[in-house]
This record gives C-alpha cells, structure tokens and sequence, in this order.
C-alpha cells in the first residue's frame, strides 16, 4: 500500500471539507485537456513553418497535420478504456498527474517535433502523448464527483465536462495571442506558444489534481439518504466490477445510445459553418444568390457570419453540457436521453425545411438546439452509467465506453462527407446537398432512440457480492471502507 | 454541526476558498466565452 503525496490514502477528505472544491478542480484538467478541440489554429501557420509567409517546398499539408488532431481523439478513447481500471485502483490525484504530464509534455514534444519538422514526431508528442493524456484527463474526477454528489450527479458530472466544451475557447484565442507575440520574420511563432502552452496547461492541471480529495467512506450530503432499493429501480445501491459490465447488455445499448448521439453531433459541427453559407448564400448578407455566384468581397463577409454561426454554436455545446445534466436529476437519464433523440428527430428533419424557406432565425435556432443536445450526451452519460452500474467503478467503465466517442469520430464526419461528395457527383445543388445528409442523421438518432428504449435494470447476476466488493475495495485502498 | 453521516458541516471559512477556486477557473472560462460572443455576434449584423 502507497502513502506517497499522489495515493488515494492521502486524498481522503478531512472532517468538514467542502464538496464544492472539487468541481473546480475537476474544471481545471478538463478546461486544460479541452483545448484539443482548438488545435485547428495551428495547422494554418504550421502549413508555412518554413516558408513562414506563405507554404514552401517542404512545408507540410493542413490535411496532413489534421490527423494529429484525429490520433489524439483516437487515444483518448484507447486510453480511458485501458486505464480506467487503474486509475480506480489509485486515485483521481495520480491519474490527474500523469495526465498533466501527457498533455503538458505533449505540447513539449510538439514544438521539438516543431524545430526539427518532424511530422511523426508531432504525431506522438500531441497525438499519441497527448491523446493519453486526455483519456486520463477526461476520466480522472468522474467517479470522485459522482461520489461527492450522490443528490446530483448529473450537475456533478456535467460541471468537469462543460470544461471540456469550453477548453478551446479560452485555449484558441490565447494561442492566437501567443503566436502573434512570437512570430518573427523567421518563424511563425508556433513553436514558442507549444512550449508556453505545455506549461500553461501542465500547472492547471497539476493543481487541479492536487484539488482533488475522495470522500471518507459512508460520507453523504447533509439531509440526503439513498433512495430506498424500490423507489427507482433505474438507480442501483449496488456495484457491477468493470470486467462484469461490459457483458451486459446495458453497456452495450449505452455504447450505441453515446455513439449515435456524437456521431450526428460531430456531424452537424463538422459541416455547420458551410452549410449555412451554401443554404443561404447571399441572403445572409441582405442579397441574393448562391454563394458560388457572389462577389469576393460578399464571400469574405458571408465566411465570418459562418464562422459566428460555429461559434454560437459551440457556446450552445458547452451550455447543453451543464443544463441537461443537471436537469437528468430531476427528469431522470432514461427520459432525458429520450428528449434528445425525439427532439433530435424532429429537428434534423426540420431543418431543410427551414432551410427551404429561407428562415435563417429558425434554422439557426434549430441548430443551436441539437448541440445543446449533443454537449448533453456527454456529460449525462457517466450519471446514466452510475446508475445502472453503481459508483464503484463507473469511472472505469466511462473509460470503456468513451471507445463509443473514437468510433462516432470516424463515423460522423464520414457519413457527411461521403454524402455529400455523392450527391454533388449526382449534379444535385450545393445548397440541397445537405437535405439527405440531415436525414440520414436522423436516422442515426433513430438506432439510438431505439436502444435507450430497450435500457432496462442490470440483471442481479453481475453485481458483485458484498465479499468481493469488501476485497475491492481492500485492493482500492478504500481503507475505511474495507475494515 | 453535522452532516448525515456524522460529519461536521464545511466551516464558513471553506466558502472563500471555495469562491476563489471557482474564480480561478471561472475567470478564464469567462474570458473564452466573450471572446466566442465576439465572434458569434457577426452572425446577428
């Protein structure tokens, strides 16, 4: 058994700490891991890293720096599934650690690979590094909130992962800001701001895992008591280990609950910014037109309303994150889940209408609604999990279910790519492209609605049995809970 | 005072700690959500 400053023992809260300080702390790692999300800014000014005011023989493709951005996505779901086991076996603090050390020294890396201009090498500091870091990242307060806030663990959870939403906006800009205080004639400054971004997010998060503190066993919010055993069967009092849960039936509906909400979210985001321009083209600007017949100087102001359109929409994910989960307390998570993929119907399929006619307030209403939605499928889903499969492990077995997240990676932006690159070699007008490619989301929604339906109560065999929870515990260092 | 469990309360002093480790998250957070109303607001000219 460890006693070091990072084991689970010395994390034990004392008599009278304040549940309220772990949130923040929890903000802190997912406000730093958030920023892979932003990682776009660089590969513009990475694209002329030699020929620094415009690209040179050498200098390497947005496409090609794009997939460090898809590795990194990639690892977070290979490393939260892989090491969610451990990181219940020793803590929230040495996770935290080794995740500031990932994504910290990630950035690190990346401006060697920088100086060197090695693409591989930018591949494993930010890719491979870095994506473990935010697996670790991304894990790491989810059973510890959980335990803190048994009276809402929607909100708990909610609060760290609307961190993840709003990492980018404090991380892009703040780059933009360091690049453009670096950049000489010589260089484009993206190597500097790797190095002072690596620090920047290695201290946040080092403090924000020095903030967390376990409860002490048996700890509970003043007034509150666990619900009776049959006042809601859909909240569990008992614990499903890691390796039992994923046999269930209800990982797996879950899985494709997750999957399918992401990957018509990633969906939308991925072509949000172009499709308002193509639909309305030149009445965005108080014209006419298609956007493919408009003036240069139109096309310029038409680009920065889309790009007002993404960011209004990122403001929505983030907001979607913290409202539906706080609001799956009260509603429950079955029926929230129901709202989203109902909802989410009925506005995918309305949205070319609204596109049809032309109403651009409705249309982007619509849109502002589903990522609400799709920021709520994340941070809703560690509580539907705590749920079924008790708090024990529910830290572990988020890790393997964000494997969900790295399929619906692929998955959505795919199927509207394919779709739309389909359509168009069809002869069908850019503006319309988009109306089957919405459908086709909805049908995905569609295939989630269906198994959050068919969710029910995990079945008594693969809960543990109080002796093997005592030795898990036991191996968990839960030292009070075990005597 | 105690909380279910037998547990004293958070003393009221935890409740500064508590407000300055939301501001040192918040803060930042604010300032990212501006600079995206910034951006955003181009939608609505």
């Amino acid at each position: 058994m460890s006693f070091g400053l990072l084991s689970k023992e010395r994390i034990i809260a004392g008599p009278g700490f304040n549940r309220w300080l772990v949130p923040p702390a929890a903000l802190a790692i997912h406000l730093s891991i958030g920023m892979a999300y932003g990682l776009s800014v660089f590969w513009l000014p990475l694209s002329r890293a030699i020929g620094v005011s415009a690209a040179a023989p050498g200098d390497w493709k947005v496409s090609t720096l794009g997939w460090t951005f898809s590795l990194a996505i990639f690892f977070l779901g290979v490393s939260a599934a892989v090491f969610g086991r451990w990181l219940e076996r020793v803590g929230p603090r040495r996770a935290g650690v080794v995740a500031a050390f990932c994504w910290g020294g990630g950035f690190l890396v990346g401006a060697l690979a920088v100086r060197l201009h090695n693409i591989w090498l930018l591949y494993l500091g930010i890719g491979i590094i870095g994506g473990c870091g935010l697996g670790l990242g991304y894990i790491s307060p989810v059973s510890t909130l959980i335990k803190w806030f048994p009276d809402r663990r929607g909100m708990a959870t909610g609060m760290a992962i609307m961190g993840f939403g709003g990492g980018a906006m404090i991380g892009s800009p703040l780059a933009n800001l360091l690049m453009n205080h670096y950049k000489t004639a010589t260089s484009v400054g993206v190597q500097e701001t790797f190095v002072a971004l690596g620090v920047i997010y290695f201290v946040a998060m080092i403090a924000g895992a020095f903030g967390y503190r376990v409860p002490p066993p048996g700890w509970r919010p003043v007034g509150w008591a666990p619900p009776a055993p049959q006042a809601n069967t859909m909240i569990t009092a008992r614990q499903v280990h890691v390796d039992q849960a994923w046999l269930t039936p209800q990982f797996w509906l879950l899985w494709t609950v997750l999957c399918m909400n992401v990957s018509a979210g990633i969906g939308v985001i991925n072509m949000a910014s172009p499709m308002l321009q193509e639909v309305f083209g030149g009445k965005l600007i108080g014209g006419a037109g298609a956007l493919k017949d408009l003036a240069d100087a139109d096309k310029v102001q038409v680009a920065a309303i889309g790009a007002g359109f993404a960011a209004l929409l990122s403001l929505f994910n983030i907001a979607g994150r913290i409202f539906w989960a706080s609001m799956s307390d009260y509603l429950g998570r079955k029926r929230t889940y129901f709202i989203f993929f109902a909802l989410g119907i009925v506005l995918y399929a309305a949205a070319p209408s609204a596109g049809l006619a032309g109403v651009i307030p409705l249309f982007v209403a619509i849109f502002c609604v589903i990522l609400t939605m799709y920021g709520g499928g994340f941070s809703t889903i560690p509580a539907y999990l705590a749920d079924l499969f008790g708090t024990q492990h529910v830290g572990a077995i988020h890790g393997r279910l964000l494997t969900a997240w790295s399929v619906a990676g692929v998955l959505g932006p795919v199927v509207v790519d394919y779709l739309r690159d389909y359509q168009l070699g069809r002869g069908v007008p850019a503006a319309d492209a988009y109306n089957t490619t919405m459908y086709i989301l909805a049908a995905l929604l569609v295939i989630g609605f269906i198994a959050n339906l068919m969710v029910r109560p995990v079945a008594e065999r693969y809960f543990m049995t109080d002796a093997q929870l005592a030795d898990e515990r036991r191996q968990a260092h839960e030292a009070g809970a075990a005597k | 005072m105690t909380n279910g469990s037998g547990q004293p309360r958070p003393s009221a002093g935890s409740w500064v700690v508590v407000v300055i480790a939301w501001a040192l998250v918040g803060l930042p957070l604010a300032w990212g959500v501006s600079k995206t109303l910034q951006t955003a607001v181009k939608l609505f000219r």
